[in-house]
């Protein structure tokens, strides 16, 4: 009898958990360690509290957005269900929607996708529709700003730099003043990175041109000499590093905090760190402006952030779709904004009182993610990313004429823009 | 039963068992080795068009091997992949030898020795990438620092060519030269100790004892130890990939990083499986030549 009673229990007990299984569902999703997955957790915290019936599990992996889309590539050329949402780069939409390694967003949204697309950055909304699909939704904004040290620019007098050869005056400037052999005048990724694609982008946009014109390569201009020629005034003037070629994204800000920069071009999570870190010794001094521009040209920038996209082969891809649309809100972009100084994707976000106490540069910023661009979209843009940087690299490093980088950047090109 | 019929039995339940023990390993090898050298080679006859994947793979015989020889990156990946085997294998044989002979010498304490034989072994290969591309930083690696201090002016390691090369091929030599050293030690300790004895009431010097008899003696630990090494040396991938990424642009690329490139990131995985099935003959030859030499010299010392 007694027995009877713990089987039953033990029935009923395993049939319940069962039950309650069914109902919830594990959602996993990767981000890079870059993309502060601390954050993402919080706000995964707060989204299982709202749904009971979802766990959420966040997978870090990969420093740099190179070796995250290694990883992926593996996972996802395998159809591993592993994964169910993937935070992807800016510049990564037309090749997984290519690959077909991104669920379009269309069925899922129905309606709602005319509602919401146009309540984002517009440059957002385009970046992650390829052919007319919605690949994935925007999760944080980006773009490179000038960062410059306002105490030093303030000691010698200079304006904020319009131009890059004013920029090039002060940082000299400076540079004689100081006395210090270790403090550089300009730093810029040129290490064969990713981020050394928008040192190359910068000056060439800024130009007014661009890689591409009506889909075909476009590098056949004098436009597309000037960032060579900007780079090589630069190092004649001895305002760069003397490594720039091994300089990667994160080494610009190391750089900077340790009081050894005067002006450097990088991404939005720049200010934060050298506003808060422990051992940032220019707290209270970091200035933020648009990147400056050739005489008589544009200020242009490089556009960045990361996006939601929900993997093919999930398992679960409704409970994802409406997870991917939460981290797509505005009230997340609030969150991140004020926890990571992530720029919004909204542009309402950016004049919300609490983003501003807590990033008071935000409101100049959303006038340059505006006007920001896009890197050349393409279904090959690692190639075309290694063909850009690669050449930009080797001309940094001195082994490389302008002449030759930009005949051995084409010749990698070409196939591709057949 | 017959007496026969038992041992005809038992032959062939032998047989079966000799059979039955073999197959895990058969099983094994086929797994890990035959069946991935063989999609190998079939993935480099076929090709995928990556502006448009979902086209699927198309067979395009042996056009990927064609494209080899007319790409110039792969030429230079090529290139620099021997120049570190030429560098690196004599370099950290040499190094080896030394450390080996050191590691021999009768300390009354041995292991300080040979911990530090072991430990730049025991370092995992992207660490020690790492740790040297500290070393030869410019402004806070500690190759310039000594530099400066003995008057040089600080040099651009990583960003020249030829002085990466150089800092690559010292870290390998560095990291390469312990393992060497291990399999050479191992090969001094079964030499005999009664030739030395011999060798001393001759009156052999000590050079004459090394080259007469620790050197003959120690050939063939030498040979494994450089086939070993060569092997390793035509796939070298870490360190160069901690140290420079392959620049400054692809100046410092190895052959094996270049495959990873065209599979990992540009997803090529027809072109790619072709520039690794290039690397798997190059090893191949490069084997079967020390082997053919070492088997000839083996016979040859054997009709002394």
């Amino acid at each position: 009898m007694k027995l009877w009673k713990i089987l039953l229990t033990a029935v009923l007990g395993v049939a319940f958990a069962a039950n309650v299984a069914a109902q919830q569902t594990t959602l996993r999703i990767f981000t890079g360690g870059q993309q502060r997955p601390d954050v993402m957790r919080k706000i995964a915290d707060e989204y299982q509290k709202r749904n009971p019936n979802v766990k959420v599990e966040v997978e870090v992996g990969g420093a740099t957005s190179d070796s995250q889309q290694q990883y992926l590539s593996t996972v996802l050329s395998s159809k591993d269900s592993v994964l169910d949402l993937v935070l992807i780069d800016v510049i990564r939409p037309a090749q997984w929607a290519a690959q077909g390694w991104a669920e379009p967003l269309d069925s899922y949204l129905g309606a709602d996708k005319a509602k919401i697309l146009p309540t984002y950055l517009k440059a957002y909304a385009e970046a992650n529709t390829v052919d007319g699909k919605l690949m994935a939704l925007p999760y944080f904004a980006d773009a490179q700003f000038l960062y410059y040290r306002k105490d030093l620019l303030e000691k010698y007098k200079r304006p904020v730099p319009k131009t890059w050869d004013d920029m090039i005056e002060t940082a000299r400037i400076i540079m004689d003043g100081e006395k210090a052999p270790q403090l550089q005048g300009f730093s810029t990724a040129g290490a064969p990175i990713e981020g050394t694609v928008c040192t190359y982008l910068v000056p060439l946009w800024g130009a007014g041109s661009d890689i591409t014109k009506d889909g075909k390569l476009n590098i056949n201009t004098p436009e597309a000499r000037q960032p060579f020629q900007l780079y090589g005034r630069m190092k004649q003037a001895g305002v760069l590093p003397k490594n720039v070629a091994e300089i990667p994204t994160d080494r610009i800000r190391v750089d900077f905090q340790a009081g050894n920069v005067v002006f450097a071009q990088s991404w939005g999570y720049f200010w934060n760190r050298a506003e808060n870190d422990a051992d940032s010794k220019v707290k209270g001094k970091v200035g933020v402006a648009v990147l400056p521009h050739d005489k008589g040209g544009k200020s242009a920038t490089c556009i960045g952030g990361w996006q939601v996209a929900v993997s093919a082969y999930s398992k679960n891809k409704q409970e994802a779709v409406k997870f991917a649309r939460y981290l797509s809100s505005p009230e997340v972009s609030k969150m991140q904004a004020i926890m990571a100084s992530h720029l919004p994707v909204f542009p309402q976000v950016y004049k919300d009182p609490e983003v501003i106490k807590a990033n008071p540069w935000f409101a100049e910023a959303l006038p340059v993610v505006e006007t920001a661009k896009s890197r050349p979209v393409s279904a090959q843009y690692p190639q075309v990313s290694d063909a850009i940087r690669s050449n930009m690299n080797a001309y940094l490093a001195g082994i490389k004429t302008t002449d030759t980088a930009l005949n051995d950047m084409k010749s990698r090109l070409t196939p591709l823009y057949r | 039963m017959t007496d026969a019929v038992i041992s005809t039995s038992k032959d062939m339940s032998e047989r079966k068992l000799g059979t039955l023990l073999l197959l895990p390993a058969a099983a094994l090898l086929l797994l890990v080795v035959v069946y991935p050298i063989t999609t190998l080679f079939f993935t480099s006859l076929h090709a995928v068009d990556n502006a448009n994947p979902r086209a699927g793979e198309q067979w395009v015989g042996l056009a990927n091997y064609f494209r080899a020889f007319d790409d110039d990156r792969f030429w230079h990946s090529l290139f620099q992949t021997v120049l570190y085997v030429v560098v690196t294998v004599p370099g950290a044989l040499l190094v080896g030898l030394g450390l080996a002979l050191l590691a021999n010498k009768p300390f009354t304490v041995k292991w300080p020795v040979r911990l530090g034989l072991l430990l730049p072994w025991a370092l995992p290969l992207v660490f020690c990438g790492l740790i040297f591309r500290w070393f030869f930083e410019y402004e806070t690696g500690i190759v310039n620092d000594v530099l400066v201090r003995v008057g040089f002016e600080p040099l651009q390691w990583l960003s020249s060519p030829t002085l990466a090369t150089i800092a690559i091929c010292i870290t390998i030599i560095w990291k390469a030269s312990s393992f060497m050293a291990l399999m050479l030690l191992a090969g001094l300790q079964s030499i005999p100790k009664s030739l030395y004895e011999a060798a001393e009431v001759d009156g052999a010097s000590k050079w004459q004892q090394f080259v007469e008899i620790t050197l003959p003696m120690l050939r063939p630990a030498i040979f494994v130890a450089l086939i070993f090494r060569t092997i390793t040396a035509i796939q070298t991938f870490d360190i160069p990939y901690a140290m420079t990424g392959g620049g400054p642009g692809d100046a410092t690329e190895t052959l094996a990083m270049y495959i990873h490139k065209t599979t990992l990131d540009f997803l090529d995985f027809g072109y790619g499986s072709a520039l690794a099935t290039l690397m798997f003959v190059l090893s191949l030859v490069l084997t079967t030549g020390y082997l053919k030499y070492t088997r000839r010299s083996a016979s040859r010392s054997g009709e002394d």
